[in-house]
C-alpha cells in the first residue's frame, strides 16, 4: 500500500486556482449574456432608427400621391414601428434595472439616441393623428429610478399595449435621462415630480399612478 | 439587491465551489489507496454493542446479522443494551441470550444511547469495541475488512461505508443519494485525518482509548461527533473502510427526517462550539486548521445562498404575482408571450450562471460519490436529481431551523 497523501498546501493553491478559473468562467458567461444582450437591443435599435427615417421618407408622399394613398400607408408602417419601439424600451429599462455590472456609458447613450428617436416619432404620429385623421390614442409615458410605482405602471402599459395594441401608441421615456429633448418635452407639459408616474395621454397630463381601470376609462373616453 | 449581499453571495459560491474542487483532488491524488484492503496481523477480540430502543421491527435483524459475521467466534461477543424499551425490544433480545449468543443487558430506566454504550464498554471483554444501532445491519465480511486499521497504534477508530438499508419510498432515494456522497467524503476526510463523525452504525473503536477518553457523553445530541472530535483532541488518528459496508434505516417521513435533522445540526453546533478551540490549532492538523473550519465556512456559505436564491425569486414570484393583480389576473395576454421575455431577462443573470455552475459541480461530485460506491445512477434516478437540485434547499431550512433553536436555546431533546 502506498502511503496516504495529506493535504498540502500545494493541493490548496491548485484548488483555489482551479475554483477561481470555474467561477471566473461563471461570471464571465453572465458578462458575455449581458453584453449580448446590450448589443441585440443596439441591433434592433438600428433597425428601429431605418424603421422611422423610412416613416419620415414617407410623409414625403403627401405631396406626390395626396392623402388617400398615404394615410394608410402611414398608419400600417406607424403600428409597425410602435410596436418594436415599445418593446425595445421595455428591454432596456429591464436591462437597467438588473444589478449588474454593465457598461454604464454604452447604456446610457443607447437610451438617449432611444430617447430622441422615440419623440420624433411621437412628433410623426401627431402629425399623423391630424392630417390623416387618424384616432389612435397617445401615451407619453415618463418614468423615473425614483419613482416607487413606476415598474408597476410600466407593466400596466405594456399589458395595455398587448391588449388594444393597434389602439394605442406609448412612448416610455427615462425623465432622468440627461437629454434635452426628454427635458423641453417635460417642461412644456409641466412635469414636476418624479417620484410619481407622469402619462401624458392625447395631450393630457397625468401626474400619479393609475390604475388598468383608470387607463381604459381615460382612454375610451378620449375616443 | 444591495451590493453586499451581492458580493457575499459571489464569495459564499466561491467557498462552495473551492470545497468541492479540493474534495476532488484529495481522492485523485489517493486514488490508488481507495479500495485499499487493509490487512491484519492478527485478528483482536472484539465486543460488538448493540444498544436499543423500541427497536422491535428491526433488532432480530440486526442480531441475525451479527451472528451471520465472518469471525472467530472465541474472539468475538456480542452486548445487547436494551434501554428500557417499551415494546418487544427485550423480549426478541432475551431470546437470543437465552440461546447464549448474545450477553443482554437491560437499564432499568431510558438512560439514552451513551448511557447504554458506557454501561457496555464496562461489560466488553474485546480489545475492540464496535458499536451498531438495533436499526442497522452489516456485511459478514465487515470486521476482518476493518480490524487490520488497528495495527497501527495511533488508530483509535475506523469508521466504514455506511449506507441504507432500504430505498423503497422516495425520500429513502433521495437519503441513499445524500449517503453515498457522505461515503466519498468520509473518505477523502480519512485520507487528510480528518475525519470529525464515527457514525454509530458499526463504527470500531479502541477500548483502551475509549476509555482513556472516558466514553460517551451523555448529555450530547450527537455523540458521534463527540467522541471522534474527543479522539482526535487526545492525539489518535480515525481512519476509513470504503469496503466496509454497513447499512442502516433512514427516516421515510419527512416529520422524522426533519427531527433527525434538528438532532444532528443542533449536535454539530454543540460539538462545535464545545470544540472551538480546535479550530485553527495546528495541533489538530487537517481537522483543525482546514476541514473544521471550512466546513464551518461551507455551512455558512450554503445558508447565504440559500437564503438569496430564496430571496430573490420568491421576490420574483410575489412580484408576478402583484403585477398580475395588477391586471386584473387577465393571464390570457401574458401567454401570449409578451412577459416570457420578461422572465427570461430577469433569470437569465450572473447569478443563474454561478447557481447552473454551482449545479454541473455538484453533479459531477455525486456521480463519482455513485460510481466510488459502485451504485449505477440508473437505479437511483430520482435520488439522484432530487438530491442534487432540491435536496439542499430542504437541508438548509433544517440548517436554518436548527441554528434559530439553538440560538432561541430551545431544550436540546435526543
Amino acid at each position: 500500500m502506498k502511503s496516504k497523501k495529506p493535504l498540502d498546501v500545494k493541493t490548496l493553491v491548485s484548488a483555489l486556482i482551479i475554483s477561481a478559473i470555474l467561477f471566473g468562467a461563471g461570471l464571465f458567461t453572465g458578462f458575455l449574456i449581458n453584453k449580448e444582450r446590450l448589443s441585440g437591443i443596439e441591433k434592433e435599435m438600428k433597425n428601429v432608427i431605418t424603421d422611422v427615417e423610412n416613416f419620415q421618407l414617407q410623409f414625403l408622399f403627401f405631396d406626390v400621391l395626396g392623402e388617400n394613398a398615404t394615410c394608410p400607408l402611414l398608419k400600417a408602417t406607424l403600428l409597425d414601428i410602435n410596436k418594436n419601439s415599445y418593446e425595445i424600451g421595455s428591454k432596456l429599462t429591464s436591462y437597467g434595472s438588473d444589478s449588474e455590472i454593465h457598461d454604464y456609458n454604452e447604456y446610457i447613450n443607447l437610451k438617449k439616441e432611444y430617447s430622441r428617436l422615440l419623440i420624433s416619432y411621437w412628433l410623426l404620429a401627431n402629425k399623423l393623428r391630424t392630417v390623416c385623421n387618424y384616432n389612435a390614442s397617445t401615451i407619453v409615458y415618463f418614468f423615473s429610478k425614483d419613482c416607487a410605482r413606476c415598474d408597476d405602471q410600466g407593466f400596466i402599459l405594456t399589458y395595455l399595449k398587448s391588449k388594444f395594441s393597434d389602439n394605442i401608441l406609448i412612448f416610455a421615456l427615462d425623465a432622468d435621462l440627461d437629454e434635452p429633448s426628454v427635458q423641453v418635452l417635460k417642461k412644456y407639459y409641466n412635469i414636476t415630480t418624479t417620484t410619481e408616474p407622469a402619462l401624458v395621454i392625447n395631450g393630457k397630463l397625468y401626474q400619479k399612478f393609475c390604475t388598468e381601470e383608470e387607463l381604459e376609462k381615460i382612454l375610451n373616453l378620449n375616443k | 439587491m444591495m451590493l453586499w449581499v451581492t458580493a457575499l453571495n459571489f464569495v459564499a459560491w466561491y467557498i462552495f465551489i473551492f470545497i468541492s474542487v479540493v474534495w476532488i483532488m484529495v481522492l485523485l491524488q489517493n486514488r490508488e489507496n481507495f479500495y485499499e484492503n487493509k490487512s491484519y496481523r492478527s485478528l483482536p477480540t472484539v465486543s460488538v454493542l448493540v444498544p436499543a430502543y423500541n427497536e422491535e421491527k428491526t433488532i432480530g435483524k440486526t442480531i441475525r446479522s451479527l451472528l451471520n459475521l465472518d469471525y472467530p467466534k472465541n474472539l468475538l461477543e456480542i452486548i445487547v443494551i436494551n434501554d428500557a424499551s417499551t415494546d418487544k425490544t427485550g423480549k426478541i433480545a432475551e431470546y437470543f441470550s437465552k440461546q447464549g449468543k448474545i450477553k443482554l443487558l437491560t437499564n432499568k430506566k431510558n438512560r439514552g444511547k451513551a448511557y447504554s454504550l458506557n454501561r457496555g464498554i464496562r461489560h466488553a471483554k474485546g480489545e475492540l469495541i464496535a458499536c451498531i444501532d438495533a436499526d442497522s445491519i452489516v456485511e459478514p465480511q465487515i470486521l476482518k475488512k476493518m480490524v487490520g486499521y488497528f495495527d497501527d497504534k495511533n488508530v483509535a477508530a475506523v469508521t466504514p461505508a455506511l449506507r441504507v438499508w432500504k430505498t423503497t419510498n422516495f425520500l429513502e432515494k433521495i437519503q441513499h443519494a445524500e449517503y453515498l456522497l457522505n461515503v466519498f467524503l468520509r473518505k477523502a476526510l480519512a485520507f487528510i485525518d480528518a475525519i470529525h463523525v464515527t457514525p454509530g452504525v458499526f463504527s470500531i473503536y479502541r477500548k483502551s482509548v475509549l476509555l482513556e477518553v472516558g466514553g460517551f457523553e451523555t448529555d450530547n445530541l450527537t455523540e458521534d461527533m463527540e467522541i471522534a472530535l474527543k479522539i482526535h483532541k487526545f492525539g489518535y488518528k480515525i481512519e476509513n473502510s470504503i469496503n466496509a459496508k454497513s447499512y442502516t434505516l433512514c427516516p421515510d417521513r419527512w416529520k422524522d427526517l426533519l427531527k433527525q435533522r434538528i438532532r444532528w445540526y443542533r449536535g454539530a453546533i454543540q460539538n462545535s462550539l464545545k470544540y472551538r478551540k480546535m479550530f485553527f490549532n495546528p495541533k489538530y492538523g487537517n481537522l483543525g486548521v482546514f476541514f473544521l473550519p471550512i466546513n464551518f465556512l461551507a455551512v455558512m456559505s450554503i445558508i447565504v445562498i440559500f437564503f438569496v436564491m430564496a430571496w430573490n425569486y420568491i421576490g420574483m414570484a410575489l412580484n408576478y404575482l402583484w403585477k398580475l393583480y395588477l391586471i386584473n389576473w387577465d393571464v390570457s395576454i401574458l401567454l401570449q408571450g409578451i412577459n416570457l421575455e420578461y422572465l427570461i431577462t430577469n433569470i437569465v443573470s450572473t447569478q443563474f450562471f454561478l447557481a447552473l455552475l454551482g449545479l454541473a459541480v455538484g453533479a459531477y461530485v455525486l456521480y463519482i460519490s455513485f460510481k466510488m460506491n459502485n451504485e449505477p445512477i440508473s437505479e437511483n434516478k430520482p435520488g439522484y436529481f432530487m438530491y442534487l437540485i432540491f435536496f439542499p434547499f430542504i437541508l438548509m431550512c433544517f440548517w436554518a431551523l436548527a441554528l434559530m433553536y439553538e440560538i432561541l436555546r430551545f431544550k436540546r431533546e435526543w
